[in-house]
């Protein structure tokens, strides 16, 4: 017998619900399971139109490769330089593909949550594993762009502003879920992050902003004249 | 409301707040920032690879030694510098862009090397090897100290120039002036002080001889 059949059958009023059954505190979890799942449907959504057409503009460039572009003070190029260079290819091949593989599978994720699939931990691990990698390769990304190509593609942005709920939001949710097992300090660490959850994204974002701002100060600096 | 979004709402807030001030202070407090009005395409200390015996008609070049369409656009002002010899004043100017890391220790390596009279020689230096040193994180200011060691430089008073701060502040004030004149990016030229603006190395050789002309 599995144990999804135990749970009720569905849950139009998700929280409340499953506050009453569960054992475990009931903070709900970040953006609650049902907005985790519209998070990674849309993310997904939105992550994989970038990759593509930076996959698409990968191959545009492939056709012209002696284009020599001037050097502007214009942080925000279009995409084809920064494919143009080393880190464009962090594992011999277009990044964007990484993309493409990768976002599609948040994306239906999402939807089979939607459609009321309890999957096991397993899976929930499973999930743990890709967004962490992503995570980490995005904000590798984000320090190449930022302080070796010194160049800012749209769609990259929006590549690592989708990314960093995602990683942020199922972390969470996985972290919660083992919140019973945690060490009193963690759990309790846990906790705090589940109700400030809001404010932890907001100040992610912000530092972004910020090393954004410092690298291309020069070039803000000139709309200030 | 609860406590996340407020407390995330007025993160924001004061991330605006600040930015805003920082703004402000930092367009007000412009004493190194020179208002356009006083920007001036060619000064006194601007460096003339050649100059016109008329003087009539000056080209101007805002310049970083680290970006490739600088390099890209050295051998054209080469060609013209040869074809419009005695007719056209050349004058370079410093525009290090901050993307790159060794262009302002380029700028500064080539003004001390103008500080004894060898301006041009660094300058053709830079490019010729730029593809070797460009592009790197690491500072190539030894590489650079080598160049003035080949060109038989003053090394004593090289070294002086390059550690003086005034070195890198005169290289600034000609990026300064080039923002202030609109220069948003390098290679950009000033014909006769108008930024010039043409696609193709035709516009660019008739925009000159207009000049000339007129």
């Amino acid at each position: 017998m599995q144990p999804s059949l135990a749970e009720p059958v569905e849950d139009p009023a998700a929280s409340t619900g499953r506050e009453a059954r569960r054992p475990a505190p009931p903070a709900p979890a970040g953006l609650g399971e049902r907005g985790l799942a519209w998070l990674l449907l849309v993310g997904g959504l939105i992550g994989l139109t970038a990759a593509f057409v930076l996959a698409v503009e990968k191959y545009a460039l492939l056709a012209d490769p002696t284009y020599v572009p001037s050097c502007s003070l214009n942080p925000v190029l279009s995409c084809g330089s920064i494919m143009a260079s080393a880190q464009a290819e962090a594992f011999g091949f277009p990044n964007p593909l990484l993309g493409v593989l990768g976002f599609p599978v948040a994306t239906c994720i999402g939807a089979v949550l939607l459609a009321g699939a309890r999957p096991a931990p397993w899976f929930w691990g499973g999930l743990q594993v890709g967004v962490t990698a992503g995570a980490v390769f995005v904000h590798w990304l984000i320090f190449n762009s930022l302080y070796r190509i010194g160049a800012l593609c749209p769609y990259c942005m929006a590549v690592w502003a989708v990314t960093i709920p995602i990683f942020w939001y199922v972390t969470l949710r996985n972290l919660n879920e083992l919140r019973a097992r945690l060490p009193r300090p963690l759990a309790t660490a846990v906790g705090a992050a589940q109700r400030f959850h809001g404010v932890v994204l907001t100040a992610w974002f912000l530092l972004l902003a910020v090393a954004i701002l410092h690298t291309f100060w020069l070039y803000w600096s000139t709309f200030l004249v | 409301m609860s406590a996340n979004l407020k407390i995330s709402a007025a993160l924001v807030a004061v991330f605006a707040v600040a930015l805003a001030v920082f703004g402000v202070v930092r367009a007000q407090g412009g004493g190194d920032g020179l208002p356009a009005a006083n920007a001036a395409v060619v000064r006194e200390d601007s460096h003339r690879l050649s100059s016109a015996e008329d003087g009539r008609v000056t080209l101007v070049e805002f310049l970083d030694f680290e970006c490739e369409g600088c390099l890209a656009a050295y051998p054209f002002v080469e060609e013209l510098r040869q074809a419009y010899d005695g007719r056209v004043t050349f004058v370079a100017r410093y525009f290090p862009m901050p993307g790159h890391a060794n262009a302002e220790n380029a700028a500064v390596a080539v003004e001390a090397a103008a500080q004894q009279g060898r301006f041009e020689d660094m300058y053709d230096q830079m490019y010729a090897t730029q593809t070797q040193w460009g592009e790197k994180q690491e500072s190539q200011a030894a590489v650079f100290r080598g160049f003035a060691t080949d060109l038989g430089l003053d090394m004593t008073a090289f070294d002086a120039v390059v550690a003086a701060p005034e070195t890198l502040e005169r290289v600034l004030r000609d990026r300064e002036d080039g923002i202030a004149l609109g220069v948003e990016g390098t290679p950009t030229f000033f014909l006769n002080g108008k930024k010039l603006t043409v696609t193709t190395t035709d516009e660019f050789i008739e925009a000159i001889d207009a000049a000339l002309a007129g």
